[in-house]
């Protein structure tokens, strides 16, 4: 009996001690591989192997192989992945010891992000920069013109005004003007330079695929400028466009637009568009009766061709050219100016009337090129060139300002891995020349009460001729999908400031399934273009004063930020959070609170910087609805003639609620909008005559937007209404009455001049 | 804040509407359709197209049988018209074959001896 146990028990143990053996030598070894396009079948060395949600993971070796532990695992799914490849999962079953694994090409640009139609807006959580992609469907929700109007529905993208007369549009990213974070199109610089104050109405929203805004400091490939985000916008593509598409709007204002885009196809691999947008708008009205127009005249043509040479896995070529036409006219609303004619006595008795126009002429070319290694999936190489010519000319009352600017852009990327994808990087040449010729001519009336005893001429010249060699490396450290790592440097001449250094660094790490968390820190830099930036100042009586040369504007930028998905009500909700702080080493600061009369430009001395706190939160309560809130809060501060003060026009915080609504297959779609804007800090009043003094913040208010889409088989019908509830600034001109008098200022706006507006329309699809 | 609220309401209002008269529409019907789609984007083609034909209030595709539900108005449409529309889009509809043109136009991965995947 008692031998009999002992067997019983060696047996027992000879049994558990070659069972865990088993369990500690369990691995499951196999190859990747593809399946090459002449039908043989290739590995792939270099490719990850993971268990999902873990950090156990290896790469395979120079013959596609790998050896993976089965221990400890619970979660027994395999993730598959390589760049140019699609991910793969695979269930593998416990016992499973061989493994071969095909992979399959990804059939994407490298740098393009899928973009999946069903989803408005969303946060990409493949990108380890925190990117929000607006997608077709999302700016469908409002009838968004251009892209002044196409971020209503987006917490992170303020639109503020620059003036009361000129229409001009401006956005802000983090606090801070638009012109800190970089526009592009399709990758290329796009609203700079002149086109700072008009520029994002050279963009109709009907031509436009999708738009990716970055916080924080981008890529060192895309240049040295993106301070406090990137604004990229991707317009339609001939190669899967609609044969036809045909957006017609109206609004009450009369305001009327046509948009018409046509792709074809000519071959498998060459197609072309063209793109046509009129906008119309001569209804001149003045509801606030300050005698001002409350909204400028325009007519803009703009026509666009595009070209793309798409040979797969061999070669992507785009060729672009856009030429854009537009006038304004604004100011009063007996202003003519063929009739105008310039009268002291006139000045005296307050009858002189006052006009603006400005004339623009736009050309852009571009010609983007991709080369792909057969292969090499990871391998890319590519060359961006573009030109821009833009010619405006120009009258604000009398001063005038004439402006030409002629750029050009060249970027040559490499891209590839060091022995495996978890090392990729990219490195090359870039160069970029500005050639900028600005003429402002500014008339100041003396006075002894309001009659005029005498003029002053201030003809300011401004031409600068900027040429800008550099090169750029950046490097991607991949660690299981995890944890990734970004670090980019480049190096730049220029021929103005000298040799400067842009270091910038993204991190991305997966907490769990669920939870990611980024965080950022780099540098950029800028020429302040004051007078294209600034027009506000043009349409005002404020002198220019420049007390020094401008310097290149320098400022550091600090992100983190987390995206937690979860479920609520049974569906999917997420929340993110993220606080970025924008540091100026140096900054152009244009003080319009020193004196009501003028305008000084200096160097800052001492501090300026941003910091906003945003959290937003997204779920769907009852089945198609989905809610929206967000709540920003922004502390912007510049040292303004020695003193640290809040930034003039930026509201102290935003709030934003949106509700919308489809029905099944969205035959009908319900949007609203509410944005709740906070205070802002006006500039300085104190030297005002008291009869003018404005108040020294901004009420709070509120806009509300709404909009019904229904949509047909080959049509779409929308109605919509912007400013519902009506609210509108009720003094944006100060001493209106006198447009020629020192304290004329039309850059006093910080909200609506127009009131409510109703519009419809109609997207007709033909495929 | 009462004037936004009340701004809201009528969307919540149209919202139950929505939910109620789905319920309420008569001479409805449903038919199962077996088609030739092979995947999640034909699902997709399917019901977008499918959902915006005259009479049709429903589509629903289950890729692995193939076969679509339509709920529709009897009045308005008829199941030959269905299959009809089916093959229009490029994919068999039970005895009708694919308009030849519109399943040329179909992506490798939507054709019929396209491999499983």
């Amino acid at each position: 009996m008692k031998m009999l146990n002992i067997k019983i028990v060696i047996i027992i143990l000879i049994i558990i001690i070659i069972q865990a053996n088993r369990a500690i030598s369990q691995f499951i070894t196999g190859t990747v591989y593809e399946i090459t396009n002449d039908q043989k079948k290739s590995s792939l060395p270099g490719a990850n192997v993971f268990w999902i949600n873990t950090t156990i993971g290896v790469s395979t070796d120079d013959k596609g192989n790998f050896k993976i532990t089965k221990k400890n695992i619970n979660d027994f799914r395999l993730v598959v992945s390589f760049l140019g490849y699609m991910n793969d999962t695979i269930k593998v079953n416990k016992d499973d010891t061989k493994l071969d694994i095909q992979l399959f090409t990804e059939n994407k640009q490298i740098g393009e992000i899928n973009i999946k139609e069903n989803n408005g807006s969303y946060i990409s959580k493949i990108n380890p920069r925190q990117v929000q992609v607006i997608t077709t469907t999302e700016l469908y929700k409002a009838a968004c013109c251009n892209l002044s109007e196409s971020f209503e529905t987006n917490a992170s993208v303020d639109v503020s005004y620059s003036d009361a007369v000129s229409g001009a549009k401006q956005i802000q990213l983090l606090g801070l003007s638009g012109v800190y974070s970089q526009i592009q199109t399709e990758n290329i610089p796009s609203v700079r330079g002149l086109a700072s104050s008009f520029g994002l109405n050279y963009i109709p929203g009907s031509w436009m695929e999708s738009i990716q805004i970055a916080k924080g400091t981008a890529s060192v490939i895309n240049g040295y400028e993106s301070t406090t985000g990137q604004i990229n916008v991707e317009y339609k593509k001939p190669a899967n466009s609609e044969h036809l598409f045909v957006n017609l709007y109206a609004n009450s204002n009369q305001r009327l637009e046509a948009n018409i885009l046509s792709a074809v196809k000519l071959t498998d691999k060459l197609s072309t568009m063209v793109m046509l947008h009129g906008d119309d708008f001569r209804n001149k009205f003045d509801r606030n009766h300050d005698s001002f127009m409350d909204q400028p005249k325009v007519t803009q043509y703009n026509i666009f061709n595009r070209w793309d040479y798409i040979n797969n896995g061999k070669m992507v070529s785009r060729f672009g050219i856009k030429y854009l036409e537009e006038k304004r006219i604004g100011g009063m609303m007996n202003y003519d100016k063929n009739t105008f004619v310039l009268d002291t006595a006139a000045i005296r008795q307050a009858t002189q009337n006052y006009g603006i126009e400005i004339n623009t002429k736009r050309t852009e070319v571009f010609w983007k090129n991709g080369i792909m290694f057969p292969g090499k999936p990871y391998q890319s190489l590519g060359l961006i060139l573009s030109g821009v010519n833009h010619e405006q000319t120009g009258n604000y009352g009398i001063n005038i300002y004439d402006a030409k600017e002629k750029s050009m852009y060249a970027n040559l990327i490499f891209q590839s891995i060091i022995v495996n994808t978890n090392h990729k990087y990219s490195v090359g040449l870039s160069y970029i020349l500005d050639d900028y010729k600005e003429n402002y001519i500014q008339t100041i009336f003396n006075y002894s009460g309001f009659t005029v005893t005498g003029n002053t001429i201030y003809n300011n010249n401004f031409n600068r001729q900027e040429s800008v060699p550099g090169v750029f490396a950046e490097y991607t450290f991949n660690y299981m999908e995890k944890f990734t790592v970004i670090a980019g440097l480049r190096a730049d001449y220029h021929n103005i400031y000298g040799a400067f250094l842009t270091p910038r660094l993204h991190l991305r790490y997966y907490i769990n399934e669920s939870t990611i968390i980024r965080a950022s820190v780099g540098k950029g830099y800028r020429t302040a273009n004051v007078i294209a930036e600034n027009l506000s100042i043009l349409a005002s009586q404020r002198k220019l004063v420049f007390l020094e040369t401008t310097k290149q504007e320098q400022a550091w930028n600090y992100g983190i930020n987390m995206t937690k998905e979860f479920k609520l009500f049974n569906r999917k909700a997420e929340f993110d959070i993220d606080i970025y702080r924008t540091d100026f080493v140096n900054q152009v600061i244009v003080d319009m609170d020193s004196l009501t009369t003028e305008v000084f430009v200096y160097n800052l001395k001492g501090k300026s910087y941003s910091n906003c706190y945003q959290v937003q939160f997204t779920f769907e309560p009852v089945k198609s609805l989905t809610v929206l809130l967000a709540y920003r809060i922004n502390d912007v501060k510049t040292t303004i003639n020695n003193q640290l003060r809040e930034k003039p026009f930026v509201n102290n915080y935003k709030g934003l609620v949106t509700l919308s609504y489809a029905t099944k297959f969205d035959k009908w779609k319900f949007d609203i909008t509410g944005q709740f804007n906070g205070t802002a800090r006006l500039p300085e009043q104190k030297k005002m005559p008291v009869s003018l003094r404005r108040a020294t913040k901004t009420p709070e208010y509120f806009i509300l937007n709404a909009q019904i889409t229904k949509k047909f088989k080959y049509y779409d019908i929308y109605l919509g209404g912007e400013n519902l509830t009506n609210f509108t600034q009720n003094d944006p001109i100060t001493q209106w009455q006198r447009p020629f008098h020192k304290h004329f200022d039309t850059s006093m706006v910080w909200g609506p001049i127009v009131g409510r507006v109703i519009y419809g329309g109609i997207r007709l699809t033909i495929k | 804040m009462k004037k936004v609220f009340s701004l809201f309401m009528p969307v919540l209002f149209i919202i139950l509407m929505n939910n109620c008269t789905y319920a309420q529409k008569k001479n409805k019907e449903e038919i199962k359709i077996k088609t030739s789609a092979v995947c999640s984007m034909c699902k997709d083609r399917i019901e977008q197209n499918l959902a915006f034909e005259k009479g049709i209030s429903d589509v629903s595709l289950d890729v692995s049988s193939k076969i679509v539900t339509v709920k529709y108005n009897s009045k308005k449409t008829n199941p030959d018209k269905i299959r009809l529309a089916i093959s229009k889009i490029g994919y068999d509809a039970d005895e009708v074959p694919a308009d030849k043109v519109a399943y040329g136009k179909l992506p490798a991965c939507c054709k019929k001896d396209a491999p499983k995947h």
